[in-house]
């Protein structure tokens, strides 16, 4: 099964009555998601807030969001998958051994009980974070709780939702979706766009020292990524387009301050949702938009002559 | 000294959130990044005093790590993500694009004078 059933966060405001965050940390992470979307405000099916709706957490250590939770649920680490799996079959009526559900930290009656809410809800969302999606299993506990939320659509309404990370992630990948057909790890060097995570993806080009050159745009991958991919970062040429200097920006040839979008330059941002914001700047930056540099960039490099030998290049292709 | 497998779990703070957009460079970020969080009784196992320095040693590197007690479970320690724990983290990905951000094993032992 593939696919997510979703909606936006203005339905989750308006008709959620049941609320699961799964490994995720809103309270730090995401601190406006409770008082905006999804707990305290009063929606057109929810007009009481707080006391029409339930949140159930999961997660492996009791975070800060727990205070705000009418149920915690601690799962043992790495165990989300199988957690899902017996969900799954409790919901489809099929026998469960209460040793086999042991060694995930909860009980059958835990489980059991979950199900149940999950079930009688009106309107249910499973919110995931980083907790699920970058553990082992990674991908396939999320296709596990993505599953989970269509399933749960033969007894009630419920969708699923990622907990996106850094401001505007959710912009690259929507673009990358609606530009080249893919989300991200698109290889574009043969003129068209070819999708492959593992290849292609920023990783592992940069683990296997494939790429000669990097423009890193509004991201700080000298502080996030893994040693060795941050290694060949320093090895090659590397520019950095950020309005604040990085550990990325320590490590590049060249940093090119820009202006921060939202405050004092314009632009669109996707919400968690996918749903685009325009943003209008507040101040005046004496720093040129990103938008400007790429764009700069862009025309220097068109003045250039093509690299590719004499009949095999774009230009040859253009002709024909 | 006497080390001690740990589950290292890796994650953000809200604090971190408000001190990035401070600076990176500023001592409270590199503080925030290089703090480990610990259950009391893990601490007393190894030993470690609040505020002591461990070495964190995964199968892929080390760093050194400033330890606290915390509401963590036992065996289990929490830090914010930073330069420190990219020095732990594999790089392999599983064809998913995305490396093990969360969970690994790692060895954690107490610094003390003899070992400096």
């Amino acid at each position: 099964m593939g696919g997510k059933v979703t909606c936006t966060l203005g339905e989750v405001k308006n008709r959620a009555d049941l609320i699961v965050y799964w490994g995720g940390n809103p309270a730090e992470c995401h601190p406006r998601h409770f008082t905006k979307y999804t707990l305290t405000q009063k929606g057109k099916f929810v007009p009481n807030g707080r006391k029409d709706r339930t949140m159930i957490l999961v997660d492996i250590r009791e975070t800060p969001s727990a205070k705000a939770a009418d149920l915690f649920l601690q799962v043992r680490p790495s165990k989300d998958f199988e957690v899902l799996t017996t969900l799954r079959a409790i919901i489809k009526g099929q026998r469960i051994h209460a040793e086999t559900v042991a060694e995930t930290g909860l009980t059958l009656e835990q489980l059991q009980d979950f199900a149940e809410r999950l079930k009688k809800a009106r309107f249910g969302v499973l919110f995931f974070g980083m907790g699920l999606s970058m553990t082992r299993g990674k991908h396939m506990n999320s296709a596990a709780l993505l599953a989970l939320a269509a399933e749960l659509n033969a007894f009630t309404k419920f969708v699923a939702m990622p907990m996106r990370g850094h401001g505007n992630v959710t912009g690259g990948d929507v673009v990358m979706r609606w530009t080249t057909g893919y989300p991200f790890g698109v290889n574009l060097s043969r003129g068209y766009p070819r999708f492959n995570p593992g290849e292609f993806s920023t990783v592992d080009l940069l683990l296997r020292g494939d790429n000669d050159a990097a423009l890193i745009l509004g991201a700080d991958p000298g502080a996030t990524m893994p040693q060795p991919a941050i290694d060949h970062l320093a090895r090659i040429p590397t520019i950095v387009l950020d309005p604040k200097v990085t550990h990325t920006s320590r490590l590049a040839r060249v940093h090119i301050t820009t202006a921060a979008t939202g405050i004092s330059a314009p632009g669109t941002v996707y919400r968690m949702d996918e749903i685009p914001l325009p943003l209008r700047p507040a101040l005046k930056s004496p720093y040129p938009t990103d938008e400007d540099v790429v764009r700069r960039i862009y025309q220097a490099v068109a003045k250039k002559p093509a690299w590719l030998p004499a009949g095999k290049g774009r230009r040859n292709t253009e002709a024909n | 000294m006497a080390s001690k497998r740990f589950i290292m779990n890796a994650g953000r703070t809200s604090k971190q959130g408000q001190q990035i957009n401070v600076g990176k460079d500023h001592a409270e970020y590199q503080g925030i990044v290089s703090t480990l969080t610990m259950h009391p009784d893990d601490m007393k196992a190894l030993n470690i005093s609040p505020g002591a320095a461990v070495c964190v040693r995964s199968e892929y590197g080390e760093a050194v790590f400033q330890c606290k007690e915390g509401k963590v479970p036992a065996g289990m320690v929490f830090v914010p993500y930073g330069p420190p724990t990219c020095r732990l983290m594999g790089g392999g990905t599983e064809g998913t694009g995305m490396p093990t951000s969360k969970n690994w094993e790692v060895e954690i032992e107490p610094i003390t004078s003899e070992s400096k």
